[in-house]
């Protein structure tokens, strides 16, 4: 039996300086399993050069928490990078 | 609008903040003291004059650290309620964009636990402030919110 590698269907949302420069608020987005949020990073990063340079200024989110750059995605997430806050 | 388990108020808003209302909302009989912190829009930022503000915010995630910052709150000070509304959208020079009042028996816990609020609010909620100037506009720095160390919440 061939393998197929299943797909993970997650919605990413952008906010701040990352919507102007990505032109996206919200999409979903199908990725192989096993992604993390640094591969979908990368993702983006490849769509939109001019994300390159901005991880180290970004704070990933999963499901509405802060998360490490490591964390394996799971279908359904709400996916985000997050610049600095600035509420207040 | 949500109301904690401790009965408190957190809300984003695209209206005028009512700060009576927030005060009213916390003070109770058993309480001796209401600390409250007004933050409202400057009319310059690194000496350009602004013109005025847009707040945006990832609204399911800053409610959800709003609440958050209530429970610490009540585990941390001997307060009886918090309200926290902060608005989004355009504010113009001189309107409240966030606004906090904590209700204690006694004063200390009030004072302490309304300044844990806004700085704890100005390091993890995500909102974001685009400032704008007559010749153009940028996006305020901000604070990096304490990310998770890698692994830790791989799972």
């Amino acid at each position: 039996m061939p393998h197929v590698s299943p797909n993970l269907r997650v919605k990413v949302l952008f906010f701040g300086r990352v919507r102007e420069l990505t032109g996206i608020r919200e999409e979903a987005l199908e990725m192989p399993e096993g992604t993390t949020l640094s591969e979908l990073f990368e993702h983006y990063q490849k769509r939109f050069p001019s994300l390159r340079g901005f991880r180290a200024s970004l704070v990933a989110s999963r499901n509405q928490e802060f998360a490490a750059w490591d964390t394996p995605l799971s279908s359904g997430d709400d996916v985000a990078f997050l610049p600095p806050v600035s509420g207040g | 609008m949500t109301i904690t388990p401790d009965n408190d108020w957190c809300e984003l808003v695209r209206a005028s903040i009512d700060s009576g209302a927030a005060v009213g909302y916390v003070r109770a009989g058993q309480d001796g003291a209401t600390v409250t912190f007004d933050g409202f829009v400057r009319n310059e930022s690194h000496g350009r004059p602004t013109v005025y503000l847009e707040y945006e915010a990832y609204e399911a995630m800053a409610l959800a650290k709003m609440r958050e910052i209530c429970v610490q709150i009540h585990r941390s000070y001997a307060v009886h309620r918090v309200a926290m509304l902060h608005r989004l959208g355009h504010l113009e020079v001189g309107e409240t964009s966030v606004f906090i009042a904590v209700s204690a028996p006694h004063r200390a816990a009030a004072f302490d636990a309304c300044r844990f609020a806004i700085d704890t609010l100005k390091r993890t909620v995500p909102i974001w402030k685009k400032e704008f100037f007559e010749d153009g506009a940028v996006w305020a720095d901000g604070e990096m919110p304490p990310a998770p160390p890698a692994s830790e919440t791989a799972s």
